[in-house]
């Protein structure tokens, strides 16, 4: 791997910026010794619990009554027709949102599966079947991701006393990579079809 | 003392086609979701007005018609679009707002945006009263500012409604704000399992740009979505492209001048105070 920079290696290491500093234009290829794996950390954070989720979801402190479903073979197949998405389970969590005795909406609990990511998001719809909110409650990357030796040495080489670095602080933000949602948006369309399906009397 | 750290609250929805991450600290739980709240809603705000997917934003309404006749938008598209525009004349169109076309060939945006021999940035006029008029046959996309913008101003919605710290990340467009100081691990864009920087983000914006994840196959070559204005031709190398500045929008559209026009990025870098880390193999 290359690195190129500009100031902002001020930062990240100082071995980088006196490379910069050295030469006149601005790119700058420096190899960067990856030796020796310090630590292997998993991208994962959990958002909300099923209980936080919900109140987030209706803050207004309805009750919820669980009403899982399971589905039919017949019903997962619609469910694929009608949206063009896979349908992995046949059984569903629901919670039937009641205020005072009245429906009051629809809160679902649905995992979904990216290439390299592992969602649980929950959904909350409105008594007719519309999209209220969507909050993710944990998201995880399956990686494994290697925190190289050589990568925290320069980041330490850039860092003083009063500026620590925890090695062992979880991976908290990633830039570098847009993940697309589109497994969410995919598994929204399938669960507000099966509302359709089976929820909507 | 209240101390400003009393309560965090660590919220991520799906929103602008990628996951948006919001942290913020302040005093007490009430106040801090509340903060949340109005940062979700800028977004969803700037999204609506902004984006080229929903057919009936501003945005898709000066598309459909500014050819024809000035389109009228609000304060902040035209705002964004005066941005765009100028760091496109800045750039000699190292950015540019205008790729839409070739990426709605290539099927990564609607194919209602594609245009037969289509004009660039230059082709834009702003009028008084909000207005925007095209000279030749395009369509802009603010995808390489909007999701910027959109951080920026959740970030000033946290301040706003009392936040003490926290940070905004759209998908790998980020902001971090008050004292607290962010951790950032950049992607390795050739081995995505890798982190190969770290940075601690203080009152800045932090962007990366990389056809990495993007990259699918036309007409028997390889496209991504980030586009070289100058020639037409898809950016396919592996290179990542991060870039450190005051402000989300604008580290988010200095990326793509980083990656199309080196030495171009490195006058405007200077210019704005902002820094560059490109990764590539």
């Amino acid at each position: 791997m290359r690195v190129v920079t500009r100031g902002l290696l001020g930062d990240l290491g100082s071995p980088v910026l006196q490379l910069t500093d050295f030469m006149s234009n601005w790119i700058h290829y420096l190899t960067v010794p990856m030796a020796g794996v310090a630590a292997v950390s998993a991208h994962a954070t959990v958002y909300h619990s099923v209980e936080s989720a919900q109140r987030a979801c209706f803050p207004e402190g309805p009750s919820f009554v669980a009403a899982d479903i399971t589905l039919t073979k017949a019903q997962m197949r619609s469910i694929e027709k009608a949206t063009g998405v896979r349908v992995r389970l046949n059984t569903q969590r629901v919670w039937r949102v009641e205020q005072q005795g009245a429906l009051a909406g629809w809160f679902l609990v649905d995992e979904v599966l990216g290439k390299h990511e592992y969602i649980t998001y929950a959904l909350a719809l409105t008594p007719d079947g519309a999209v209220r909110s969507i909050e993710v409650m944990d998201y995880r990357e399956n990686y494994g991701y290697e925190v190289r030796n050589a990568d925290w040495r320069i980041q330490f080489l850039g860092k003083t006393k009063a500026d620590p670095v925890q090695l062992n602080a979880d991976i908290k933000n990633i830039t570098g990579a847009t993940l697309s949602c589109r497994h969410v948006s995919e598994g929204v369309k399938r669960l507000l079809f099966l509302h359709d399906l089976v929820l909507k009397r | 003392m209240i101390s400003c750290l009393n309560a965090e609250v660590r919220r991520c929805r799906p929103l602008l086609g990628t996951f948006v991450e919001v942290v913020a600290r302040g005093p007490h739980p009430e106040l801090v979701q509340r903060a949340v709240e109005a940062a979700f809603s800028e977004m969803e705000r700037v999204a609506a007005s902004m984006s080229v997917h929903d057919p009936e934003s501003e945005l898709s309404r000066v598309n459909a018609s500014a050819l024809l006749r000035p389109v009228a938008v609000g304060n902040e598209t035209f705002h964004v679009l005066t941005l765009s525009l100028g760091l496109a004349r800045e750039s000699n169109g190292a950015f540019d707002p205008s790729v839409a076309p070739i990426l709605a060939r290539w099927g990564l945006l609607p194919s209602y945006l594609g245009r037969r021999q289509a004009g660039s940035w230059s082709d834009v006029r702003l009028l008084p009263g909000c207005r925007v008029r095209f000279h030749r046959p395009l369509s802009l996309d603010l995808g390489g500012i909007a999701k910027g913008y959109a951080v920026d101003c959740a970030v000033n919605a946290l301040r706003a409604n009392g936040a003490c710290s926290g940070l905004v990340n759209a998908g790998g467009d980020l902001r971090a704000f008050g004292n607290e100081g962010e951790a950032v691990h950049v992607r390795n864009p050739m081995s995505p399992g890798s982190l190969p920087f770290m940075t601690t983000l203080r009152e800045a914006a932090l962007a990366t740009s990389s056809p990495c994840f993007t990259q699918r196959t036309y007409d028997r070559g390889e496209v991504s979505h980030l586009v070289d204005p100058r020639n037409g031709q898809a950016i396919t190398r592996a290179i990542s492209v991060t870039v450190q500045a005051s402000e989300c929008w604008l580290a988010d559209a200095l990326t793509k001048v980083v990656l199309n026009d080196p030495a171009c990025a490195e006058t405007l870098l200077e210019r704005y105070g902002a820094e560059a880390l490109v990764l590539s193999e």
